[in-house]
């Protein structure tokens, strides 16, 4: 009876440390491709924030993120093409300039930030920033990785490819440049004078190791 | 032939019954959470199947053997003690069965409605006493004493007509369904979505009434929901009123102390807010109606292998048959000034995202073109938040909703409030969702402890996630107050009949 009662013990006592050491930890994966970065250009782990800035690790470039916020990074602000006399000057919409908004406004605000720690900040080439189109993960999302690129619209970005002949309906405005349209996941040419959204990017100048991410996360998001 | 026939039931009780407790604990653990304590021990996934074919297999077994004793008597020989605990076996047993399929019949009254869960605890209670003790006495003789049977012994027919039965019962059970008469009504009369409910066609509808258990914070979980339908050729109409003594419009509202501004919460870091969070009210549609909300129930806290684990071990929901579920959420902060329910759908298990923290399986919301609300912090943090605007002085109401035209973009400077100030995380941007998500119009009005919630949908979208409005139609609905998930149930599907 002795020995009956003490295996029987030793089996539910077996059981409690299985219930003790068998919860299911939970654990951010990795982007096989980017990484977020603060403002200040400290890498963090997929789900610290906040991140004002993505890492490409596949080409080596730090992009711009946009925000809610109504800063200068805000994603509902929109620009025309211009760049040192090239475009049209002063057609797109945001709040931080007295005159209405042009890409090179972005550009010289972003470089006086030095946002991320870069002072470098231009418009992205045609292959880079088509780079970025991955089909939504979710209906009605735009065609990149709205996880690391929140607010992004679905409608067009310009690119820095310029002088491009303009088709049909534009034609008669002869020359534009050309944009990705994250809403359908495609390169189009537009007249300079439109208002598109922008998302600037920076030849990385430093290097993050993976030693910089924090294995533990302070901050979540929702 | 009566020894091995007695060893087939026992063995398949023992089978039964521990499928039963495992998986209705496991089902326990969303209103129960200190069950979560022994959640590896019990099964995850589609546990409602499991839990209604283990007791579909006991209750045959239960009428055979009492069929069995009355024609055999009885085979064993047991001392005074095993007497006793086995009487209080049969009694608790029968009690767990009976309560079981009151409660899967949704005819359980409210202060029964309990009576399951502590006769399924008396069944463990029972286990321990009976079998435990058996060991104890007799150690491994006890084993072959219930379960050696000579392979020439064993009844077949009798083991493959309880299989038949209980397959026939799972069945038989799995197709009940209420049913919701939707009167018809004609194009030309005018219905307003404002919650009021005072057009004369809702007072000449019929009401049907469901009890919904097992939600958070209302009274011992239970709200009974009132329904009425109408519907014309192109759209059906919905009445639902259900009792909710507190008109929750607080939603994690964001609070100024000597540290900063803070998110009152109470379960928020686990997605499981069951304190600081607007009443909701959500149906789900399907063009099928089988148990565990249609099988798209999966509980625990990874009942996928291969996807993410939840935060609060509860479950997820998802549709994994190929077929799209909707889900129509109204949110008494959120969609109620929109006068929408988010249009909502449960279907296949969405790809995990690395930069999310939340996965949600497959419950996901329809797209939309434009319009939103936004969550006032420029980041979430359990210890501390920036609010992304601040209402202007003038403005400054303590309202539900912060407006965008009505607030200011935070500057520190202007941040003069005084410490315990409350302010809305609800920020909207637009006046309401456009597109997909926008497709059922809601709105919901609270009065003397019921909330009125009109809402209308066309009966047949363009959308792949939606379920067309017809006679094949089953909905289920849940009420939740002041909670994120922890919503009410009802088991039997509803399902729509229309006399167009």
């Amino acid at each position: 009876m002795i020995k009956r009662l003490f295996v029987s013990l030793l089996i539910i006592a077996l059981t409690c440390a299985y219930v003790m050491f068998s919860d299911t930890l939970i654990e951010p994966s990795v982007h096989p491709r980017y990484t977020k970065v603060t403002a200040q250009g400290q890498a963090l782990s997929p789900w610290q924030g906040p991140w004002a800035c993505v890492l490409d690790r596949q080409h080596n470039l730090l992009w711009e993120v946009k925000t809610d916020d109504e800063s200068i990074h805000d994603g509902y602000w929109t620009y025309s093409w211009y760049d040192q006399g090239l475009g049209t000057e002063n057609y797109g919409d945001c709040y931080f300039e007295a005159a209405r908004c042009d890409t090179q406004d972005l550009i010289h605000h972003t470089n006086k930030q030095t946002l991320c720690g870069q002072n470098n900040w231009r418009l992205p080439t045609e292959h880079e920033l088509a780079s970025l189109i991955q089909p939504p993960a979710r209906p009605g999302q735009p065609y990149i990785a709205y996880d690391y690129f929140a607010h992004i619209k679905k409608g067009d970005y310009w690119t820095s490819k310029a002088k491009v002949k303009l088709q049909q309906k534009f034609a008669h405005l002869k020359q534009g440049a050309k944009a990705v349209n994250f809403h359908s996941g495609e390169v189009v040419s537009l007249p300079y004078r439109n208002a598109a959204f922008v998302i600037l990017v920076s030849d990385v100048t430093k290097t993050y190791s993976h030693t910089q991410l924090s294995s533990r996360d302070t901050s979540t998001t929702q | 032939m009566r020894r091995p026939i007695f060893i087939l039931l026992h063995t398949a009780a023992i089978f039964a019954i521990t499928l039963s407790l495992l998986s209705g604990f496991r089902i326990a653990t969303l209103t129960k959470p200190y069950i979560l304590t022994v959640a590896p021990l019990l099964p995850s996934g589609q546990v409602h199947n499991l839990h209604l074919l283990s007791a579909s297999l006991l209750v045959m077994l239960s009428v055979y053997y009492l069929y069995f004793t009355v024609n055999s008597g009885r085979i064993t020989s047991q001392n005074r003690y095993h007497n006793v605990v086995t009487f209080f076996g049969y009694l608790v047993i029968t009690i767990c069965l009976v309560s079981g399929l009151s409660n899967y019949l949704d005819l359980t009254p409210t202060q029964f409605l309990s009576l399951h869960y502590y006769s399924a605890l008396a069944t463990v209670v029972y286990l321990l006493l009976h079998s435990w003790v058996y060991i104890l006495q007799y150690g491994r003789r006890a084993f072959k004493k219930i379960l050696l049977m000579n392979t020439k012994s064993v009844p077949y027919g009798l083991l493959g007509t309880l299989g038949l039965c209980t397959a026939i019962l799972f069945f038989l059970l799995n197709t009940l369904t209420h049913t919701l008469n939707v009167a018809p009504i004609s194009n030309q009369v005018l219905m307003e979505i404002d919650g009021l409910a005072n057009e004369p066609q809702w007072q000449q509808a019929h009401t049907f009434i469901i009890d919904t258990t097992n939600g958070a914070n209302f009274d011992d979980g239970h709200t009974q929901v009132h329904i009425k339908a109408l519907s014309n050729h192109k759209e059906t109409f919905f009445l639902f009123r259900w009792a909710d003594p507190t008109k929750s419009l607080q939603h994690l509202p964001l609070i100024k102390t000597s540290q900063g501004w803070k998110v009152k919460e109470n379960g928020f870091y686990q997605f499981d807010e069951q304190s600081h969070y607007e009443d909701k009210f959500a149906v789900m549609l399907s063009s099928s109606c089988d148990i565990g909300a249609d099988g798209t129930s999966y509980l625990g806290k990874k009942p996928f292998s291969n996807k993410p684990a939840n935060w609060h071990g509860k479950g997820y929901h998802a549709s994994l048959d190929g077929k799209i579920r909707d889900l129509w959420h109204w949110k008494a902060v959120r969609t109620n000034n929109m006068v929408l329910a988010d249009d909502n759908y449960i279907g296949p298990l969405a790809q995990p995202l690395s930069g999310q923290r939340r996965y949600k399986a497959g419950y996901q919301t329809d797209g939309k073109e434009s319009g939103a609300y936004v969550m006032n912090w420029l980041w979430y943090s359990p210890n501390q938040v920036t609010p992304k605007r601040l209402p202007t002085p003038s403005e400054h109401n303590h309202s539900s909703v912060l407006p965008w035209f009505g607030s200011q973009p935070y500057q520190s400077s202007k941040d003069t409030y005084p410490i315990g100030t409350q302010l809305s995380s609800v920020l909207y941007r637009s006046n309401r969702f456009e597109g997909d998500r926008a497709d059922v119009r809601a709105k919901g009005h609270w009065q003397n402890g019921y909330w009125t919630l009109e809402l209308v949908r066309k009966n047949q979208t363009e959308s792949k996630y939606d379920v067309t409005l017809n006679n094949n139609t089953c909905i289920w609905v849940s009420a939740f107050d002041s909670s994120q998930i922890a919503h009410t149930r009802h088991q039997r599907a509803i399902k729509l009949r229309y006399s167009l």
